[in-house]
């Protein structure tokens, strides 16, 4: 019992501290005032829930980031009717807190040792597997957003 | 003689026609809209103003417009210059396409209303104070991560170095300077302002503080936008857009480099 509360108290704060950088980026996007709590919204349940699939259910990052996506698309698509305007104004905001920033920095500054440096092992690995994880979870978030699109609204545009 | 007036108005039309649509795929492109996109609206707008057919070939830097009306065709081709990301922008332009399909804006209106868009900017000194709390997020989800509990030094060290990056990067920008060199200066003054904790000792984790103060310069929409292109089938726009996202990514790094040397902090490897 104690344990559920922890981990629900973690997954609260995790989601409340995703839901700022949503916002913060939706702003750099210039998205329209009032959809920008939409994106904090949609950017707290994609973190919260990928945190859940991750780290409670134990699924490897890139497919509870995929889920993640997936599910947040969703939402996005019954806002966009609503506001009439395309889903990813508000979903690629909600997707900025999952962006793998480090693992993308980290393999290009690898990569960029291994020429200050001289070529070692221990570096090709650092950029070899930051570099695919940051690949194949940006590839998951996008393929996650597009996947509503390529699976139910396949002949009809959503808005 | 009145034959001919008319065949000359309906040219006039189509010619107007093809023009609003290339506008529309333009307008789409310049602010960041998915390929997908600025071809359906494009498509959707032309067919809702009388045009029999509309064909889109979008390239990296320019597109092509053709119409076909009653037989004939007119083509138009514009070129593509980056506006920087506006959602607001792709809103509107979507909304004149919906209202052009029910029939409640003509040909002029939809002109009319496509150029009266302004692009909506939120306040630069809110935008970055914005962001530095944003990268103050991330470098508390990382603490978080790590199981450390208590450590608000970090995320305030973050939140100096990001908002001033932020700052630097907008006002750069505002001088019409290439993105690549904004990315690079100031990604060398968050690392730098990052790097202080490091050196004097500010706070307990100042890794953290200096892998989270750069995190706004990680092109999350170009980068999502290159893959979904590729995806739905726009191969060379998708690779140009990931080739810029890439591009922007080592001017950063570039950047961050330049001021672990300057300071002399090894901190990400």
């Amino acid at each position: 019992m104690d344990m559920a509360v922890s981990t629900l108290l973690f997954t609260l704060q995790d989601m409340g501290l995703a839901a700022v950088p949503a916002v913060g980026f939706a702003m750099v996007f210039n998205v329209p005032r009032g959809a920008l709590l939409y994106c904090a919204l949609g950017g707290a349940l994609g973190h919260g829930l990928r945190l859940t699939l991750h780290r409670t259910v134990g699924m490897p990052i890139e497919w509870a980031t995929l889920i993640a996506a997936f599910a947040v698309s969703l939402l996005g698509i019954y806002w966009a009717r609503r506001w009439r305007a395309h889903p990813k104004v508000f979903t690629v905001a909600a997707m900025i807190p999952m962006i793998p920033g480090v693992y993308a920095f980290t393999a290009l500054l690898a990569v960029i040792e291994i020429d200050r440096r001289g070529f070692s092992e221990e570096l090709l690995n650092t950029a070899i597997t930051n570099g695919l994880k940051a690949l194949f979870i940006v590839s998951a978030l996008a393929v996650g957003l597009a996947l509503p699109g390529l699976l139910f609204y396949r002949r009809r545009p959503v808005v | 003689m009145t034959a001919t007036h008319a065949g000359q108005d309906r040219e006039d039309a189509q010619r107007e026609i093809t023009r609003l649509c290339a506008q529309t795929s333009r307008m789409l492109m310049q602010h960041g809209a998915e390929s997908a996109l600025a071809e359906s609206v494009a498509r959707r707008l032309g067919l809702a103003l009388g045009a029999d057919e509309v064909e889109i070939a979008l390239m990296a830097n320019g597109l092509t417009v053709t119409t076909v009306q009653s037989g004939r065709s007119h083509t138009t081709v514009l070129r593509i210059i980056d506006r920087g990301l506006n959602m607001h922008v792709v809103t509107e332009v979507q909304r004149t396409m919906l209202l052009a399909e029910e029939r409640h804006l003509d040909l002029a209106a939809v002109a009319r209303r496509l150029d009266a868009i302004q692009p909506l900017r939120y306040k630069r000194w809110l935008v970055s104070v914005m962001i530095g709390l944003s990268c103050a997020c991330f470098a508390r989800l990382a603490l978080m991560a790590r199981g450390i509990e208590g450590d608000f030094a970090t995320p305030a060290l973050t939140f100096a170095a990001s908002a001033v990056a932020m700052q630097a990067r907008q006002y750069l920008a505002h001088f019409h300077f290439n993105p690549l060199v904004n990315f690079a200066v100031a990604a060398f003054i968050a690392t730098s302002i990052a790097a202080q904790g490091m050196l004097h000792g500010w706070v307990d984790n100042p890794k953290i503080a200096m892998s989270a103060c750069v995190l706004l310069f990680v092109p999350g929409f170009p980068l999502i936008n290159a893959v979904s292109d590729m995806v739905k089938g726009y191969i060379n726009t998708g690779i140009s857009r990931g080739v810029m996202a890439v591009l922007l990514l080592l001017a950063s790094c570039g950047g961050i480099l330049l001021s672990m040397t300057v300071w002399n902090v090894w901190t990400w490897l």
